[in-house]
């Protein structure tokens, strides 16, 4: 992860280098909204299945996103895909509950990181424990790209232990999972977990803190982190 | 995969009226156009753009809507809507939205919305339902006076036909036989002198041979019982089987408003506590009588489930406990004989008040006309005995305190009640004051009003204006508050620990029968039902209307709160009790509660400065 002050010179310099088109241009859009107030931003929450917690080993299973602007989500545009991954789900399927036989007509990963990259297209990533998903998204990038693009995003949980450090000085453990995060604020209770009620979870959790924070007119570089 | 597949909103609005009625696709597709806001206390108020109309689904938090002039139309939680009345109309709203407690609010676009309404019948009619009660509630926020059709003024005929009492009686009934009714109303100047009945004419003209050509003050019935019209139509059935009539002439202040007559009773509906009430009265001995009580607690869940007004449950239930009562006395005297002397059966504390819940206890005493012999002693004593064992049997426990007739302590003539009265009044020590303010809850229930009312007159009398004691019950009725810092607490342990319940009995209604209590004794009012009380006060201003009015709200709200949570307590089995847990209420109720409680320390407030002259 990178510190905030060194966003900017990180992202020009690594956009200069990379040689995929697609992710250039989607580093130089992103770059852009970093001085905007965060109320002003196009952010897209995202959350993933995977196969394990190893970005090296694992596969990614499921993307979904859920667009949000001007502190509303949009749920029309919230969407899931599903990722063909070589082998069988094994025993993960007790976690995401995603089958060898729903991934029948899923996405290839080339399909599905492309489809990722136009979605992320214009918008800032919003995500619980961000740095996870994103380096599976790394990961997936260099496999189809043979190349990786750091990418801007919004970590609900680290905003959440930056809010909770600053009036207790030890976090218990469990409470900075989405669920505990969520009933903090008064959310509902979700009892489903599959990636795209997660992504709407975590969208409802940042409009919660955001406002809890008084954060919207904020600009996006303030709280935004770069993945590697 | 799209948004119509996430499981928690699909549960949600698929359990939600009117989106219930809604096919799978069409909710598939209502799922796929909302947008998901969320609004927070900081920012005051939703911001409804004019241009820009949306229907406004609640999915946490709480929300309260009041007009341009800020008077308060609803109020919103979980699963409730706004926004839907400039949909409907396409008028740009004056209506505000204030934001209670953080909540996410789910948007549903115009375009969305029409094509619900096409598709489903029952999805639009919800809404214009809707729209034309938020209209109906635009001139003042009446929530809780929805229920009326169990009063008086709801199923009486109105605009009754009246003669002046110098017209003929023959006039009178071609008048009744046009009309084709049963009755007509008498009156003197404008004023109600009597009532004129098919059996009046039977037997006070035809079998009497009276000549048709006469005034009908000679053939009416003078003075007739009447009821007002915001009375609980069991009211009305009581007074009638009680005096074996069938018409009661309807009074607002005192202008006759109407009749209502037994048919249009049993028209009305098919009563459930009237019913008891008939059978306590069929009773031929104790052990049977017994047998009916039981069916007592299951007229309080049908009460409370029916979602009655916490007032009228109390007052139906005191109701049937005074028919207990009698029916245990009369019963008891057809064993012991005609009594010695005139005697009068007193309840006091929460029948007395006419607000008993589950599991009274009972307190009561005998009120005697004079000093008794020997002879009238025994009687009474066995007399008393007998009906408070009755009673016990019946459900309503002996009280922990003994104030029972059955004590002799507590069954007097009317001169030594007038004594212990006087001593309660005239050097009011507060601890002793503490047990007797359930004596100033005093009701008569079997036997003359006339004795009765030399007690009441004679006790009011004392009280009123009289600062000393005043100062005393006023203090007394201090040492307990409503819990507000409670719910500062509740909003930080959301997150963690078991809250303990709160007491809403003893924290609650109990402070407000004490402040209705005190100023009722400075007042000499003669009512002793909590919300008579206030409504009296309010009437001759020593309570402004407005707190007057918020008072009785306060009351009626903690109290539907007490009687629901016990609802749901016998539903699940455990015992009942007065204790609600915090947890169980959504952040709305929560709110109100909190409202509630807060009307209760202003209204201490104001009775610690009128009384004890301090802040």
């Amino acid at each position: 992860m990178v510190s905030s002050t060194l966003i900017r010179p990180r992202l020009w310099w690594k956009s200069r280098r990379l040689n995929e088109p697609l992710l250039a241009e989607l580093l130089v859009s992103q770059r852009k909204l970093l001085s905007l107030p965060l109320i002003e931003v196009p952010l897209l929450a995202i959350d993933m299945e995977m196969t394990g917690l190893n970005p090296l080993e694992d596969q990614i299973l499921a993307i979904a996103v859920a667009p949000l602007q001007g502190g509303m989500i949009k749920l029309s545009e919230a969407q899931e895909v599903r990722v063909a991954i070589a082998g069988s789900v094994g025993q993960s399927a007790a976690i995401h509950g995603i089958t060898d036989r729903e991934l029948k007509d899923a996405m290839s990963l080339d399909e599905a990181m492309r489809w990722l990259i136009s979605r992320l297209h214009g918008h800032i990533a919003v995500a619980h424990h961000a740095p996870l998903d994103l380096r599976f998204v790394g990961q997936g990038m260099a496999q189809v790209f043979k190349e990786s693009a750091p990418l801007l995003a919004l970590d609900t949980l680290q905003l959440e232990r930056a809010r909770l450090l600053r009036c207790q000085d030890v976090i218990k453990e469990g409470s900075l999972r989405l669920g505990a995060c969520r009933e903090r604020y008064g959310l509902p209770v979700y009892h489903a977990h599959n990636a795209l009620t997660d992504a709407l979870a975590c969208a409802e959790l940042l409009l919660a803190q955001l406002a809890a924070m008084g954060a919207w007119q904020q600009p996006l570089s303030s709280l935004a982190m770069l993945s590697d | 995969m799209d948004a119509s597949e996430i499981e928690p909103l699909n549960q949600f609005l698929s359990q939600l009226v009117p989106f219930d009625s809604l096919s799978g696709s069409e909710l598939g597709e209502s799922i796929r156009k909302l947008s998901v806001g969320y609004y927070s206390k900081a920012m005051g108020h939703v911001p409804l753009d004019p241009a820009n109309p949306q229907l406004y689904i609640v999915r946490s938090g709480a929300f309260e809507v009041r007009d341009g002039e800020g008077e308060l139309l609803d109020r919103l939680g979980e699963g409730d809507f706004f926004g839907f009345p400039s949909l409907l109309s396409g008028e740009a709203t004056t209506n505000k939205v204030a934001i209670l407690e953080d909540g996410l609010v789910y948007h549903l676009d115009p375009d969305t919305f029409n094509y619900l309404r096409r598709q489903s019948r029952e999805f639009d009619r919800f809404f214009n339902r809707a729209f034309a009660k938020r209209l109906r509630h635009q001139a003042r926020f009446k929530a809780k006076e929805l229920t009326t059709t169990s009063r008086v003024s709801s199923v009486m005929a109105s605009s009754p036909l009246k003669i002046d009492c110098n017209d003929s009686i023959q006039t009178a009934a071609r008048m009744m036989r046009d009309a084709r009714v049963s009755s007509l109303l008498v009156t003197d100047n404008g004023k109600l002198c009597g009532i004129l009945t098919d059996r009046d004419l039977r037997n006070r003209v035809l079998a009497e041979g009276l000549d048709g050509r006469l005034p009908v003050h000679q053939a009416m019935t003078r003075q007739p019982v009447t009821i007002h019209a915001a009375a609980l139509v069991f009211e009305a059935m009581l007074a009638m089987s009680e005096r074996n009539i069938h018409h009661l002439p309807v009074l607002d202040g005192d202008e006759p408003v109407g009749v209502i007559s037994s048919t249009d009773i049993l028209r009305s509906q098919g009563s459930q506590p009237l019913m008891l009430i008939g059978e306590i009265e069929r009773q031929r001995d104790v052990p049977s009588l017994i047998g009916v009580s039981k069916k007592i607690p299951e007229l309080l869940q049908s009460l409370i489930s029916a979602d009655a007004r916490a007032e009228e449950i109390g007052r139906v239930l005191t109701s049937v406990t005074d028919a207990l009562t009698r029916r245990l006395i009369v019963l008891n005297q057809q064993i012991l004989g005609e009594a010695p002397m005139a005697f009068c059966w007193l309840a006091f504390g929460s029948q007395g008040r006419q607000d008993q819940a589950a599991c009274s206890d009972q307190d009561n005493g005998l009120l005697l006309a004079h000093e008794p012999d020997d002879h009238a002693a025994g009687y009474f004593d066995a007399l008393s005995h007998a009906v408070c064992r009755g009673l016990d049997e019946c459900g309503y426990r002996f009280c922990p305190g003994d104030i029972m007739a059955q004590n002799p302590s507590w069954r007097m003539s009317l001169d030594k009640w007038q004594q212990v009265f006087d001593k309660w009044v005239k050097s009011p020590e507060p601890k002793a004051l503490m047990h007797a303010s359930i004596f100033f809850d005093m009701r008569p229930v079997f036997g003359p009003q006339t004795l009765f009312d030399a007690l009441q007159d004679k006790v009011l009398a004392g009280t009123k204006d009289n600062d000393i004691f005043l100062a005393g019950m006023a203090g007394n009725s201090l040492k307990e508050a409503p819990p507000l810092g409670f719910f500062r607490k509740f909003v930080l342990e959301r997150d963690g620990s078991e809250v303990k319940g709160i007491d809403l009995k003893h924290k609650g209604n109990a402070l407000i029968n004490d402040i209705a209590r005190v100023y009722a004794l400075s007042a000499g009012i003669k009512e002793v039902n909590t919300a008579k009380r206030i409504r009296a006060l309010m009437e001759l201003g020593v309570i402004g209307r407005k707190d007057a009015l918020n008072l009785a709200d306060a009351q009626e709200f903690i109290a539907h709160m007490r009687l629901a949570n016990q609802g749901r307590q016998h539903e699940q089995g455990i015992s009942v009790s007065n204790y609600l847990k915090p947890q169980q209420l959504s952040s709305l109720v929560r709110h109100q509660l909190r409202d509630a409680f807060k009307v209760v320390h202003d209204a201490q407030s104001g009775l610690r400065l009128k009384f004890l002259r301090s802040f």
